[in-house]
């Protein structure tokens, strides 16, 4: 069952009404019902492997918590890591590893007896497989205590409106949630429902429509011209964007009608001025998993190298984010590079900071405009590699873009024109949340008129002009 | 030591690594009050701070400073 289909459109509300009848304390069995049975709906088979990583992850992290040394809690720690990590690495990365492989001897002419392998990636396995390692390590490291009730633990794991793409959350802020009793607050199911329709204008309004063109270039690349490629290139970032960060909205907007508060996992990315500012209001909920249990330890041990320590840090990071994303070359490739940009900015930090200072530079709007032009370019160039099916063709869209030619690009005029009223609405409120927060309200505004009107307006735009029928995430591959 | 003695120490390192040198620390005072102060100062600053007292701090303690007040707690119980 995905958002953007009508069934969800039945069972969501349904469920609701269900959730809030059902006395206080036996809520969280309602929630791990509805989550199992939402999950089932796409895949039963899928449904065992989440069963299996929350038992591991419930006996181990209890086990942690009654091991007497530090050092038998880390050994069970690594364990269970390693046990839920299996999984991942079979659907995710063994068949790609194998016909690589495969793929390498047969040029060599040599044969491998083993046949090619195609497995479905279960959905959603990268999200909760991070979420049950964070929680392991949470519970390792004593920062908080192993949760006794097993249904509270699937509940985290399989929560409905997280599992299938994030954001990846934590035990600390999820786990009492569900444990405690939660009121009926209308003002909160009112914010959860704009929350939700915003993210749909995000996703059939902007998203979906930008994807026609995306998808009609990236599909024939040797068919279509540079300037083409750059324009669908640039599109791929505000198609991802829209995407993601719509589905993410429904998934808040969806938590929160039940009364469940998840954490921001976009803000405003086109408006940031650094590569490193685009990764804290990028993707948050897996650069900050990430921050966490990645790059701090990394950089905290390699600490005494100084800078080139925090260096290596941050490219291992994000090799692991590329990984994370793709078992291809060409997500190693992307997370290189965005590894790349950041050690850039961080050997460069001190003097750059200097040089803004002394120049007033980051109080000046032309500089902010350019700042936020080339980190979004910067972002767009290396998201060929994030787009192309392979190697190859992400090789061939830099040739053409480089070929030094200006052409006429590919036009389709319905779709483009389309795609530039949705994703200029959405600019224009992005700017005013970013730089006028509490000016020219809609959604919030206390005349009921105009609240009403830009509910109206808003829903009007997904049904005239929204796309349906994809039912689809770009991150659900992931 | 008691927390008066390491405080002039402490504020030069914080002014030295955050470029600073008017900046003034206190006990509540977190990432979000300093200008600079990111997950890559941050290292930088731990590392710093350990050199200045000569101590060796862990993970565990570095997930525990939530502000200045946490780190000089942590300083003076490895002093």
């Amino acid at each position: 069952m995905v958002f953007t289909s009508l069934n969800f459109l039945l069972f969501f509300p349904l469920l609701a009404i269900v959730y809030y009848i059902t006395p206080g304390k036996f809520r969280w069995i309602t929630l791990l019902v509805a989550s199992y049975f939402f999950y089932i709906n796409i895949k039963p088979a899928f449904a065992l492997l989440v069963s299996g990583v929350t038992l591991s992850t419930y006996i181990f992290t209890r086990l942690i918590d009654k091991a007497g040394t530090e050092s038998g809690k880390k050994t069970l720690m690594v364990i269970n890591i390693v046990l839920i990590l299996l999984p991942l690495f079979f659907f995710k990365y063994f068949a790609v590893i194998n016909n690589g492989i495969l793929s390498l001897l047969d040029s060599y002419k040599v044969r491998w007896p083993l046949p090619e392998i195609k497995l479905l990636l279960p959905v959603g396995i990268s999200f909760y497989t991070f979420m049950a390692i964070g929680y392991t390590v949470d519970v390792s490291n004593e920062e908080i205590k192993s949760e006794k009730n097993i249904g509270i633990v699937a509940l985290f794991l399989s929560f409905f409106p997280l599992i299938l793409s994030g954001p990846i959350e934590r035990a600390n802020n999820m786990l009492p949630q569900f444990k405690k009793q939660i009121n009926i607050d209308f003002a909160l199911i009112t914010q959860g429902v704009k929350l939700m329709l915003w993210g749909y204008f995000m996703k059939l309004v902007v998203a979906d429509r930008i994807g026609i063109y995306v998808d009609a270039v990236y599909g024939n690349i040797g068919q279509h011209n540079g300037t083409s490629l750059v324009l669908a290139s640039m599109l791929y970032s505000i198609q991802l964007y829209a995407d993601f960060g719509g589905y993410s909205l429904i998934a808040i907007g969806t938590a929160k009608i039940l009364g469940i508060d998840v954490m921001q996992n976009f803000k405003r990315p086109f408006f940031a001025t650094s590569m490193s500012e685009f990764w804290r209001r990028w993707h948050i909920s897996l650069i900050s998993w990430l921050t966490d249990y990645v790059y701090t330890p990394l950089s905290f041990t390699f600490r005494r190298f100084n800078i080139w320590g925090i260096v290596f840090a941050i490219m291992i990071t994000f090799l692991i984010s590329g990984i994370w994303h793709g078992a291809g070359l060409t997500f190693i490739i992307w997370g290189l590079i965005q590894g790349s940009f950041l050690s850039i900015e961080a050997l460069t930090n001190k003097r750059r900071t200097l040089f803004q200072t002394k120049h007033n530079l980051n109080k000046r709007i032309w500089y902010i405009v350019l700042s936020c032009i080339v980190t979004f370019v910067l972002f767009s160039a290396s998201m060929v590699f994030g787009r192309a099916k392979d190697l190859n063709d992400a090789l061939m869209v830099y040739s053409k873009i480089f070929s030094g030619i200006i052409h006429i690009p590919y036009r389709d005029g319905y779709t483009m024109l389309y795609s530039f009223i949705g994703f200029t609405i959405l600019m224009l409120k992005e700017f005013r949340d970013e730089y006028y927060p509490d000016h020219f309200l809609l959604f919030e505004n206390k005349n009921v008129i105009i609240r009403w009107l830009s509910y109206y307006a808003v829903i009007f735009m997904i049904l005239y002009f929204g796309v349906f029928g994809q039912e689809k995430f770009i991150y659900f591959q992931y | 030591m008691d927390e008066k003695s390491i405080m002039p120490e402490l504020e030069q390192v914080f002014r030295k690594v955050f470029n600073n040198e008017s900046l003034i620390i206190s006990r509540e005072m977190s990432a979000n009050d300093v200008d600079g102060w990111n997950s890559l100062n941050h290292m930088i600053l731990v590392s710093e701070v350990e050199k200045a007292f000569s101590i060796r701090l862990k993970l565990k303690d570095l997930n525990k400073m939530h502000n200045v007040g946490d780190m000089i707690d942590i300083i003076l119980s490895k002093l």
